[in-house]
Protein backbone atom coordinates (compact mmCIF):
# COMPACT_ATOMS: atom_id res chain seq x y z
CA UNK A 1 0.00 0.00 0.00
CA UNK A 2 2.08 3.31 -1.13
CA UNK A 3 0.74 6.76 -0.87
CA UNK A 4 0.21 9.00 -3.91
CA UNK A 5 3.47 10.84 -3.44
CA UNK A 6 5.84 8.07 -3.16
CA UNK A 7 7.73 7.92 -6.29
CA UNK A 8 5.54 11.38 -7.67
CA UNK A 9 9.24 12.75 -7.83
CA UNK A 10 12.92 11.81 -9.41
CA UNK A 11 16.16 13.11 -8.58
CA UNK A 12 17.21 13.79 -12.79
CA UNK A 13 20.46 15.57 -12.19
CA UNK A 14 23.63 15.70 -9.69
CA UNK A 15 26.51 17.79 -9.55
CA UNK A 16 28.94 17.72 -6.90
CA UNK A 17 32.06 19.81 -6.06
CA UNK A 18 35.22 18.40 -3.59
CA UNK A 19 38.03 20.38 -2.10
CA UNK A 20 40.97 19.55 0.05
CA UNK A 21 42.49 21.28 2.76
CA UNK A 22 45.87 22.61 1.46
CA UNK A 23 44.58 22.83 -2.39
CA UNK A 24 46.06 25.55 -3.56
CA UNK A 25 42.95 27.92 -3.90
CA UNK A 26 41.05 27.99 -0.63
CA UNK A 27 37.44 27.23 -1.84
CA UNK A 28 34.37 28.64 -0.38
CA UNK A 29 31.32 26.58 0.15
CA UNK A 30 29.99 29.07 -1.99
CA UNK A 31 32.10 28.30 -4.63
CA UNK A 32 31.17 24.90 -4.36
CA UNK A 33 28.25 25.31 -3.98
CA UNK A 34 27.93 26.77 -7.32
CA UNK A 35 29.78 25.06 -9.10
CA UNK A 36 27.83 21.86 -8.06
CA UNK A 37 24.83 23.77 -9.12
CA UNK A 38 25.83 24.39 -12.65
CA UNK A 39 26.41 21.09 -12.74
CA UNK A 40 23.77 19.76 -12.05
CA UNK A 41 21.61 21.75 -14.04
CA UNK A 42 23.89 20.81 -16.73
CA UNK A 43 23.61 17.14 -15.66
CA UNK A 44 19.40 17.60 -15.61
CA UNK A 45 20.03 19.40 -19.12
CA UNK A 46 17.97 22.28 -17.51
CA UNK A 47 18.06 26.00 -18.22
CA UNK A 48 18.08 28.40 -14.86
CA UNK A 49 14.62 29.93 -15.44
CA UNK A 50 13.11 26.41 -15.88
CA UNK A 51 14.56 26.26 -11.52
CA UNK A 52 11.15 26.80 -9.71
CA UNK A 53 12.14 26.23 -6.47
CA UNK A 54 15.63 26.34 -4.46
CA UNK A 55 16.01 24.66 -1.40
CA UNK A 56 19.40 24.50 0.40
CA UNK A 57 20.48 23.63 3.85
CA UNK A 58 20.99 25.66 6.58
CA UNK A 59 24.05 28.58 6.08
CA UNK A 60 27.62 26.73 6.30
CA UNK A 61 29.67 27.14 9.29
CA UNK A 62 32.21 28.80 6.91
CA UNK A 63 30.21 31.33 5.21
CA UNK A 64 28.01 32.79 8.10
CA UNK A 65 25.04 34.82 6.26
CA UNK A 66 21.91 35.73 7.42
CA UNK A 67 20.26 33.82 4.22
CA UNK A 68 22.59 31.97 2.25
CA UNK A 69 20.07 30.64 -0.34
CA UNK A 70 19.97 34.54 -1.48
CA UNK A 71 23.53 34.35 -2.04
CA UNK A 72 23.12 31.30 -3.74
CA UNK A 73 20.15 32.11 -6.34
CA UNK A 74 22.07 35.77 -7.15
CA UNK A 75 25.34 33.44 -8.12
CA UNK A 76 23.43 31.44 -10.16
CA UNK A 77 20.95 34.24 -11.93
CA UNK A 78 17.66 32.27 -10.92
CA UNK A 79 14.12 34.00 -9.72
CA UNK A 80 12.30 30.63 -8.04
CA UNK A 81 9.03 30.58 -7.20
CA UNK A 82 10.25 28.85 -3.94
CA UNK A 83 12.98 29.60 -1.91
CA UNK A 84 14.43 28.81 1.61
CA UNK A 85 17.17 27.11 3.76
CA UNK A 86 16.21 23.98 5.48
CA UNK A 87 17.41 24.23 8.93
CA UNK A 88 16.52 20.55 10.96
CA UNK A 89 20.72 21.05 10.91
CA UNK A 90 22.53 18.78 9.32
CA UNK A 91 18.95 16.84 8.95
CA UNK A 92 17.71 19.55 6.43
CA UNK A 93 20.05 18.46 3.69
CA UNK A 94 18.01 15.70 3.14
CA UNK A 95 14.56 17.83 4.18
CA UNK A 96 15.20 19.70 1.07
CA UNK A 97 14.38 16.88 -1.19
CA UNK A 98 11.55 16.63 0.91
CA UNK A 99 10.13 20.30 0.43
CA UNK A 100 10.82 19.66 -3.28
CA UNK A 101 8.98 16.49 -3.22
CA UNK A 102 5.89 18.12 -2.00
CA UNK A 103 5.84 21.44 -4.28
CA UNK A 104 6.71 19.48 -7.31
CA UNK A 105 3.46 16.69 -6.01
CA UNK A 106 1.58 19.87 -5.50
CA UNK A 107 1.98 21.36 -8.75
CA UNK A 108 3.20 24.27 -7.92
CA UNK A 109 6.91 23.94 -9.64
CA UNK A 110 8.36 21.79 -12.40
CA UNK A 111 11.96 21.68 -11.51
CA UNK A 112 13.51 22.06 -8.03
CA UNK A 113 17.01 22.65 -6.96
CA UNK A 114 18.24 21.57 -3.83
CA UNK A 115 22.16 22.51 -2.77
CA UNK A 116 24.28 21.83 0.24
CA UNK A 117 27.34 22.85 0.66
CA UNK A 118 29.97 22.88 3.42
CA UNK A 119 33.43 23.61 3.62
CA UNK A 120 34.40 23.98 7.55
CA UNK A 121 37.43 21.54 6.99
CA UNK A 122 39.28 24.44 5.14
CA UNK A 123 38.44 26.97 6.90
CA UNK A 124 37.53 26.62 10.34
CA UNK A 125 38.99 24.70 14.05
CA UNK A 126 36.40 22.48 14.09
CA UNK A 127 36.67 21.36 17.36
CA UNK A 128 36.60 24.67 19.40
CA UNK A 129 34.09 26.36 16.96
CA UNK A 130 31.52 23.04 17.07
CA UNK A 131 31.27 23.24 20.74
CA UNK A 132 30.17 26.26 20.57
CA UNK A 133 27.31 25.54 18.04
CA UNK A 134 25.92 22.13 19.80
CA UNK A 135 25.64 22.85 23.52
CA UNK A 136 22.82 25.84 24.74
CA UNK A 137 25.71 28.97 25.71
CA UNK A 138 24.41 29.53 28.53
CA UNK A 139 22.90 26.16 30.16
CA UNK A 140 25.78 23.70 28.50
CA UNK A 141 28.87 25.43 27.72
CA UNK A 142 29.83 26.89 30.92
CA UNK A 143 30.21 23.39 32.14
CA UNK A 144 33.22 22.39 29.88
CA UNK A 145 30.89 20.30 27.75
CA UNK A 146 32.48 19.45 24.42
CA UNK A 147 30.90 17.98 21.60
CA UNK A 148 31.60 14.26 22.07
CA UNK A 149 30.51 14.76 25.90
CA UNK A 150 27.10 15.73 24.77
CA UNK A 151 26.77 12.80 22.34
CA UNK A 152 28.36 10.98 24.90
CA UNK A 153 24.84 11.57 27.27
CA UNK A 154 23.03 9.23 24.74
CA UNK A 155 26.00 6.98 24.93
CA UNK A 156 26.15 6.25 28.80
CA UNK A 157 22.46 5.77 28.89
CA UNK A 158 22.07 3.70 26.15
CA UNK A 159 24.58 1.14 27.02
CA UNK A 160 23.44 1.47 30.19
CA UNK A 161 20.28 0.35 29.24
CA UNK A 162 20.90 -1.97 26.78
CA UNK A 163 23.98 -3.57 27.97
CA UNK A 164 25.93 -2.72 24.64
CA UNK A 165 29.49 -3.17 25.57
CA UNK A 166 32.50 -0.38 23.85
CA UNK A 167 33.58 -3.61 22.04
CA UNK A 168 30.32 -4.00 20.13
CA UNK A 169 30.50 -0.01 19.16
CA UNK A 170 33.99 -0.45 17.99
CA UNK A 171 32.90 -2.84 15.59
CA UNK A 172 31.19 0.15 13.75
CA UNK A 173 34.30 2.18 13.71
CA UNK A 174 36.25 -1.24 12.04
CA UNK A 175 33.40 -1.68 9.46
CA UNK A 176 33.13 1.87 8.37
CA UNK A 177 37.08 2.29 7.48
CA UNK A 178 37.10 -0.91 5.69
CA UNK A 179 34.64 0.86 3.15
CA UNK A 180 36.55 4.11 3.62
CA UNK A 181 39.70 2.12 2.32
CA UNK A 182 38.26 1.73 -1.20
CA UNK A 183 36.74 5.21 -1.52
CA UNK A 184 39.22 8.15 -3.16
CA UNK A 185 37.79 10.88 -1.56
CA UNK A 186 37.05 9.29 2.03
CA UNK A 187 39.62 11.09 4.82
CA UNK A 188 40.97 7.89 6.21
CA UNK A 189 41.19 6.11 3.07
CA UNK A 190 45.60 5.71 3.16
CA UNK A 191 45.27 5.28 7.33
CA UNK A 192 44.89 1.38 6.52
CA UNK A 193 42.57 -0.86 8.29
CA UNK A 194 41.81 -0.72 12.07
CA UNK A 195 41.18 -3.53 14.52
CA UNK A 196 38.17 -3.25 17.48
CA UNK A 197 41.74 -3.72 19.94
CA UNK A 198 42.52 -0.53 18.49
CA UNK A 199 39.83 1.39 18.78
CA UNK A 200 39.46 0.68 22.65
CA UNK A 201 42.84 1.28 23.03
CA UNK A 202 42.47 4.91 21.37
CA UNK A 203 42.94 7.90 23.72
CA UNK A 204 39.61 8.51 25.89
CA UNK A 205 37.56 11.94 24.66
CA UNK A 206 34.73 12.06 26.62
CA UNK A 207 33.89 8.51 28.07
CA UNK A 208 32.43 6.00 27.07
CA UNK A 209 33.82 7.45 23.68
CA UNK A 210 37.44 6.91 22.41
CA UNK A 211 39.16 8.80 19.73
CA UNK A 212 38.28 6.08 16.88
CA UNK A 213 34.26 6.13 18.27
CA UNK A 214 34.34 9.53 17.26
CA UNK A 215 33.88 10.97 12.99
CA UNK A 216 36.45 12.13 11.94
CA UNK A 217 36.05 16.50 10.86
CA UNK A 218 36.04 16.33 6.90
CA UNK A 219 39.97 17.49 5.88
CA UNK A 220 38.25 19.59 2.77
CA UNK A 221 34.71 20.82 1.96
CA UNK A 222 32.03 19.31 -0.60
CA UNK A 223 29.20 20.55 -2.15
CA UNK A 224 25.98 18.36 -3.38
CA UNK A 225 23.64 19.69 -5.93
CA UNK A 226 20.41 17.58 -7.20
CA UNK A 227 17.92 18.47 -9.67
CA UNK A 228 14.33 17.10 -8.76
CA UNK A 229 11.38 17.18 -11.18
CA UNK A 230 7.97 15.72 -10.90
CA UNK A 231 7.27 11.68 -12.18
CA UNK A 232 5.65 12.83 -15.52
CA UNK A 233 8.72 15.16 -16.42
CA UNK A 234 10.54 12.69 -15.65
CA UNK A 235 9.76 9.93 -17.71
CA UNK A 236 9.12 12.01 -20.77
CA UNK A 237 12.55 14.02 -20.54
CA UNK A 238 15.12 12.45 -18.54
CA UNK A 239 15.87 8.93 -18.92
CA UNK A 240 18.39 8.63 -15.89
CA UNK A 241 15.91 8.97 -13.31
CA UNK A 242 16.12 7.94 -9.96
CA UNK A 243 13.07 7.73 -7.85
CA UNK A 244 12.20 9.06 -4.48
CA UNK A 245 10.65 6.45 -3.28
CA UNK A 246 9.82 7.27 0.55
CA UNK A 247 10.55 10.11 3.19
CA UNK A 248 9.92 10.83 6.63
CA UNK A 249 11.50 13.72 9.31
CA UNK A 250 11.32 13.74 12.99
CA UNK A 251 12.76 16.69 15.28
CA UNK A 252 12.85 16.25 19.00
CA UNK A 253 14.82 19.13 20.74
CA UNK A 254 17.64 21.50 20.17
CA UNK A 255 20.27 21.29 23.27
CA UNK A 256 20.66 17.80 24.85
CA UNK A 257 20.00 19.31 28.44
CA UNK A 258 16.55 20.16 27.45
CA UNK A 259 15.50 17.02 25.45
CA UNK A 260 15.31 14.81 28.84
CA UNK A 261 12.09 17.62 29.52
CA UNK A 262 10.31 16.68 26.06
CA UNK A 263 8.28 13.55 26.07
CA UNK A 264 4.58 12.41 25.76
CA UNK A 265 4.73 12.23 22.07
CA UNK A 266 6.69 9.31 19.75
CA UNK A 267 9.62 8.48 19.89
CA UNK A 268 9.48 9.58 23.36
CA UNK A 269 6.11 8.30 24.94
CA UNK A 270 6.26 6.98 28.39
CA UNK A 271 9.09 9.39 29.90
CA UNK A 272 11.99 11.15 29.14
CA UNK A 273 14.66 8.74 27.80
CA UNK A 274 17.76 9.39 25.81
CA UNK A 275 17.81 5.77 23.77
CA UNK A 276 15.52 6.75 21.51
CA UNK A 277 15.64 9.41 18.52
CA UNK A 278 13.19 10.52 15.72
CA UNK A 279 14.96 8.57 13.55
CA UNK A 280 12.51 5.92 14.39
CA UNK A 281 9.45 7.90 13.43
CA UNK A 282 11.61 9.24 10.06
CA UNK A 283 11.88 5.81 9.22
CA UNK A 284 8.78 4.49 9.73
CA UNK A 285 6.81 7.27 7.68
CA UNK A 286 9.13 6.53 4.83
CA UNK A 287 8.42 2.99 4.72
CA UNK A 288 4.83 3.58 4.83
CA UNK A 289 4.82 5.91 2.08
CA UNK A 290 5.99 3.21 -0.11
CA UNK A 291 5.53 0.30 1.61
CA UNK A 292 8.83 -1.38 1.57
CA UNK A 293 10.43 -3.01 4.62
CA UNK A 294 13.81 -3.06 6.00
CA UNK A 295 14.46 -6.46 3.99
CA UNK A 296 13.83 -4.28 1.05
CA UNK A 297 16.76 -2.37 1.46
CA UNK A 298 19.82 -3.09 -0.42
CA UNK A 299 22.30 -0.59 1.02
CA UNK A 300 21.88 1.96 3.87
CA UNK A 301 23.49 5.25 4.88
CA UNK A 302 23.44 7.22 7.71
CA UNK A 303 25.62 10.71 8.98
CA UNK A 304 25.24 9.42 12.84
CA UNK A 305 28.79 10.66 13.46
CA UNK A 306 29.89 8.40 16.57
CA UNK A 307 30.08 4.89 16.53
CA UNK A 308 27.08 3.55 19.31
CA UNK A 309 25.04 6.74 17.31
CA UNK A 310 25.26 4.17 14.13
CA UNK A 311 24.10 0.78 16.04
CA UNK A 312 21.34 2.66 17.53
CA UNK A 313 20.23 4.15 14.50
CA UNK A 314 20.36 0.55 12.68
CA UNK A 315 17.71 -0.10 15.49
CA UNK A 316 15.57 3.06 14.41
CA UNK A 317 15.57 2.46 10.76
CA UNK A 318 14.36 -1.14 11.30
CA UNK A 319 17.41 -3.17 10.93
CA UNK A 320 17.36 -4.72 13.84
CA UNK A 321 15.28 -4.69 17.21
CA UNK A 322 15.63 -1.57 19.85
CA UNK A 323 18.67 -2.70 22.27
CA UNK A 324 19.85 -5.31 19.62
CA UNK A 325 22.19 -2.73 17.40
CA UNK A 326 25.57 -4.05 19.67
CA UNK A 327 25.03 -7.45 18.83
CA UNK A 328 23.69 -6.83 15.04
CA UNK A 329 26.80 -5.94 14.15
CA UNK A 330 29.00 -8.11 16.30
CA UNK A 331 27.60 -11.07 14.30
CA UNK A 332 28.36 -9.94 11.51
CA UNK A 333 25.19 -7.95 10.40
CA UNK A 334 27.64 -4.99 8.85
CA UNK A 335 30.53 -6.32 7.86
CA UNK A 336 32.05 -5.10 4.53
CA UNK A 337 32.25 -9.20 3.80
CA UNK A 338 28.59 -10.32 3.40
CA UNK A 339 26.84 -8.01 5.85
CA UNK A 340 24.05 -5.17 5.15
CA UNK A 341 26.32 -2.70 3.20
CA UNK A 342 25.81 0.29 5.64
CA UNK A 343 27.95 3.38 5.49
CA UNK A 344 29.49 2.82 2.15
CA UNK A 345 31.86 5.89 1.28
CA UNK A 346 32.67 5.08 4.79
CA UNK A 347 30.82 7.03 6.84
CA UNK A 348 31.16 9.92 9.20
CA UNK A 349 33.63 8.10 11.35
CA UNK A 350 35.86 7.31 8.12
CA UNK A 351 34.92 8.97 5.09
CA UNK A 352 34.34 12.05 7.36
CA UNK A 353 31.67 14.84 8.69
CA UNK A 354 31.11 17.66 6.22
CA UNK A 355 28.74 18.94 8.80
CA UNK A 356 25.93 18.56 5.92
CA UNK A 357 25.09 17.10 3.23
CA UNK A 358 23.83 15.23 0.02
CA UNK A 359 27.53 13.35 -0.47
CA UNK A 360 25.58 10.42 1.40
CA UNK A 361 22.79 10.24 -1.31
CA UNK A 362 24.44 11.14 -3.77
CA UNK A 363 26.83 8.13 -3.07
CA UNK A 364 23.71 5.81 -3.07
CA UNK A 365 22.64 6.77 -6.21
CA UNK A 366 26.03 6.59 -7.44
CA UNK A 367 25.84 2.68 -6.12
CA UNK A 368 22.07 2.43 -7.43
CA UNK A 369 23.65 2.90 -11.19
CA UNK A 370 26.63 0.91 -10.81
CA UNK A 371 28.55 3.59 -10.87
CA UNK A 372 30.31 4.20 -7.41
CA UNK A 373 33.69 5.52 -6.56
CA UNK A 374 34.15 3.70 -4.13
CA UNK A 375 33.80 -0.31 -3.63
CA UNK A 376 30.64 -1.19 -6.22
CA UNK A 377 27.48 -3.02 -4.56
CA UNK A 378 26.86 -5.57 -6.61
CA UNK A 379 23.03 -5.17 -7.94
CA UNK A 380 21.55 -2.20 -5.50
CA UNK A 381 17.77 -1.78 -6.49
CA UNK A 382 16.80 0.42 -3.37
CA UNK A 383 18.80 2.46 -0.89
CA UNK A 384 18.38 4.31 2.09
CA UNK A 385 19.78 7.60 3.70
CA UNK A 386 19.50 8.73 7.14
CA UNK A 387 20.52 12.50 7.62
CA UNK A 388 21.10 13.60 11.40
CA UNK A 389 21.27 16.80 13.11
CA UNK A 390 22.80 16.98 16.51
CA UNK A 391 22.66 16.11 19.03
CA UNK A 392 20.92 13.50 17.83
CA UNK A 393 18.25 16.07 17.75
CA UNK A 394 16.79 16.18 13.37
CA UNK A 395 16.48 13.07 11.64
CA UNK A 396 15.43 12.99 8.02
CA UNK A 397 15.39 9.68 5.62
CA UNK A 398 14.93 8.92 2.16
CA UNK A 399 14.59 5.67 0.42
CA UNK A 400 15.93 5.98 -3.27
CA UNK A 401 14.87 3.54 -5.93
CA UNK A 402 16.24 2.81 -9.47
CA UNK A 403 12.80 1.96 -10.55
CA UNK A 404 9.47 4.14 -10.06
CA UNK A 405 7.62 2.39 -7.00
CA UNK A 406 3.89 1.85 -8.21
CA UNK B 1 37.70 35.98 45.37
CA UNK B 2 36.31 38.85 44.10
CA UNK B 3 32.78 39.73 44.08
CA UNK B 4 33.31 39.62 39.94
CA UNK B 5 33.70 35.54 40.02
CA UNK B 6 30.61 35.24 41.84
CA UNK B 7 28.72 37.12 39.27
CA UNK B 8 26.78 35.14 36.65
CA UNK B 9 26.34 36.36 32.92
CA UNK B 10 23.90 38.85 32.99
CA UNK B 11 21.99 36.66 30.56
CA UNK B 12 19.17 38.40 30.84
CA UNK B 13 20.26 41.40 27.97
CA UNK B 14 21.86 38.52 25.82
CA UNK B 15 25.31 37.93 24.45
CA UNK B 16 26.65 39.84 21.73
CA UNK B 17 27.99 38.42 18.77
CA UNK B 18 29.96 40.18 16.54
CA UNK B 19 31.24 39.70 13.26
CA UNK B 20 34.54 41.39 13.23
CA UNK B 21 34.14 44.91 14.63
CA UNK B 22 30.53 44.77 13.54
CA UNK B 23 27.74 44.18 16.03
CA UNK B 24 25.08 41.63 13.84
CA UNK B 25 22.97 40.27 16.88
CA UNK B 26 22.50 38.89 20.10
CA UNK B 27 22.66 35.40 21.01
CA UNK B 28 19.47 34.46 22.92
CA UNK B 29 18.28 37.14 24.59
CA UNK B 30 16.69 35.35 27.93
CA UNK B 31 15.42 37.82 30.25
CA UNK B 32 13.06 34.89 31.11
CA UNK B 33 16.16 33.32 32.83
CA UNK B 34 16.70 36.17 34.91
CA UNK B 35 15.32 34.60 38.07
CA UNK B 36 17.36 31.20 37.90
CA UNK B 37 20.51 33.24 37.85
CA UNK B 38 19.35 35.80 40.64
CA UNK B 39 18.88 32.06 42.35
CA UNK B 40 22.50 31.29 41.46
CA UNK B 41 24.10 33.71 43.20
CA UNK B 42 22.03 33.12 46.58
CA UNK B 43 23.44 29.88 46.18
CA UNK B 44 19.50 28.76 45.79
CA UNK B 45 18.39 26.06 42.90
CA UNK B 46 14.70 27.57 41.54
CA UNK B 47 12.46 26.01 38.53
CA UNK B 48 10.15 27.66 36.37
CA UNK B 49 6.58 26.51 38.46
CA UNK B 50 3.92 26.47 36.67
CA UNK B 51 0.45 27.85 38.53
CA UNK B 52 -1.93 26.73 36.88
CA UNK B 53 -1.19 22.72 36.89
CA UNK B 54 1.53 22.35 39.59
CA UNK B 55 4.18 21.18 37.10
CA UNK B 56 7.53 22.19 37.51
CA UNK B 57 9.73 23.11 34.40
CA UNK B 58 13.51 23.82 32.89
CA UNK B 59 14.25 27.37 33.75
CA UNK B 60 14.06 28.46 30.14
CA UNK B 61 10.98 27.41 29.93
CA UNK B 62 8.52 30.18 28.80
CA UNK B 63 5.08 28.44 28.30
CA UNK B 64 3.49 25.29 30.31
CA UNK B 65 4.33 22.14 27.83
CA UNK B 66 1.79 20.41 29.49
CA UNK B 67 -1.44 22.63 30.34
CA UNK B 68 -0.09 25.59 28.28
CA UNK B 69 -0.42 28.23 30.59
CA UNK B 70 2.27 31.16 30.34
CA UNK B 71 1.94 31.82 33.79
CA UNK B 72 5.31 30.12 34.97
CA UNK B 73 7.40 31.26 38.22
CA UNK B 74 10.08 30.64 39.74
CA UNK B 75 10.38 28.63 42.84
CA UNK B 76 13.10 27.37 45.07
CA UNK B 77 13.50 23.39 44.91
CA UNK B 78 14.79 20.65 46.87
CA UNK B 79 18.34 20.19 44.62
CA UNK B 80 17.94 16.93 45.03
CA UNK B 81 18.54 14.07 42.21
CA UNK B 82 20.28 11.05 41.17
CA UNK B 83 22.85 10.80 37.78
CA UNK B 84 20.70 9.70 34.66
CA UNK B 85 23.84 9.91 32.55
CA UNK B 86 26.79 11.14 31.98
CA UNK B 87 30.58 11.59 30.66
CA UNK B 88 34.13 11.97 31.70
CA UNK B 89 35.62 14.71 29.60
CA UNK B 90 39.19 13.83 28.86
CA UNK B 91 39.64 16.58 25.72
CA UNK B 92 38.50 20.37 26.22
CA UNK B 93 36.60 22.21 24.16
CA UNK B 94 37.99 25.49 25.22
CA UNK B 95 41.85 26.31 27.00
CA UNK B 96 39.63 27.78 30.39
CA UNK B 97 38.71 24.10 30.64
CA UNK B 98 42.06 22.37 29.71
CA UNK B 99 43.58 22.15 33.57
CA UNK B 100 40.73 20.81 35.20
CA UNK B 101 40.57 17.34 33.08
CA UNK B 102 39.38 15.06 33.48
CA UNK B 103 35.90 16.25 34.74
CA UNK B 104 32.64 15.04 34.64
CA UNK B 105 29.37 16.69 32.53
CA UNK B 106 26.03 15.10 32.71
CA UNK B 107 22.37 15.11 32.75
CA UNK B 108 20.79 15.49 36.96
CA UNK B 109 17.30 13.75 36.76
CA UNK B 110 15.80 16.23 39.98
CA UNK B 111 13.01 14.95 41.98
CA UNK B 112 10.34 17.74 40.60
CA UNK B 113 10.91 15.71 37.18
CA UNK B 114 13.40 18.10 35.79
CA UNK B 115 16.54 17.42 34.06
CA UNK B 116 19.25 19.96 33.87
CA UNK B 117 22.75 19.75 32.17
CA UNK B 118 25.33 20.21 34.55
CA UNK B 119 28.79 19.07 36.18
CA UNK B 120 28.87 16.70 38.33
CA UNK B 121 31.82 16.47 41.32
CA UNK B 122 32.64 13.14 43.04
CA UNK B 123 31.93 13.90 46.92
CA UNK B 124 32.60 11.01 47.92
CA UNK B 125 31.42 9.51 44.33
CA UNK B 126 31.73 7.00 42.28
CA UNK B 127 29.91 9.10 39.45
CA UNK B 128 27.41 6.41 37.87
CA UNK B 129 24.01 6.15 36.14
CA UNK B 130 21.51 6.10 39.14
CA UNK B 131 23.75 7.89 41.81
CA UNK B 132 22.16 9.65 44.40
CA UNK B 133 23.29 13.78 44.00
CA UNK B 134 23.17 17.13 45.72
CA UNK B 135 23.32 20.16 44.13
CA UNK B 136 25.89 22.93 45.36
CA UNK B 137 27.49 26.17 43.08
CA UNK B 138 30.67 26.54 42.17
CA UNK B 139 32.76 29.16 40.49
CA UNK B 140 33.43 27.54 37.50
CA UNK B 141 36.66 27.94 34.92
CA UNK B 142 35.17 30.34 32.59
CA UNK B 143 34.58 32.43 35.89
CA UNK B 144 30.44 31.55 35.94
CA UNK B 145 28.87 30.98 38.82
CA UNK B 146 27.08 27.57 38.52
CA UNK B 147 25.18 24.84 40.37
CA UNK B 148 27.10 21.72 39.94
CA UNK B 149 25.97 18.55 41.60
CA UNK B 150 27.79 16.35 44.28
CA UNK B 151 27.49 12.36 43.37
CA UNK B 152 27.97 10.11 46.22
CA UNK B 153 27.13 9.88 49.68
CA UNK B 154 23.49 10.37 52.06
Amino acid sequence: MTKPIASSTAIVGIGRALAWRGDAERKTPLQLGVTAAVDALRSAGIRRDQVGALFTGRTPQAYMVLQYNQSLLSELKIGPTLNTEVTAHGGGALGTLQLAALALHAGVIDYALCVTNEASGIWLDQVTSNAAWEGDLQFEAPYGASTPSLYAQFASRYMHEYGVTPDMCAKVSVENRNWALHHPHAAMRGKGPITVDDVLSSRMIASPLRLLDCAVWYPGGIATAMVVTRADIARAAHPRATWIAGFGQCSTHEWVGERMNSWGYEPILDGPNLVRTGAGVAAKQAYAMCGLTPRDIGIVQSSAPFSFANLMMLEELGFCGPGEGGAFAQSGGIDFDGGLPFNTMGGYLSFGQVAQGLYNLNETIDQIWGEAEGFQVPDVKVGMVHGHGGPLACHSVVIVSREQMQ
Amino acid sequence: MSQDMHAPIDWSKGMDLMAGPYFVGLYQPSPETAGFWDGVVRDELRLKHCAACGRFHHPKRIACTECGSTGLAFRAVSGIGEVYSFSEVHRAPAPAFVASLPYTVGVVRLIENVSLFTRFIAEPGPIQIGAPARVAFRTLEQGHRMPVFLVGGP
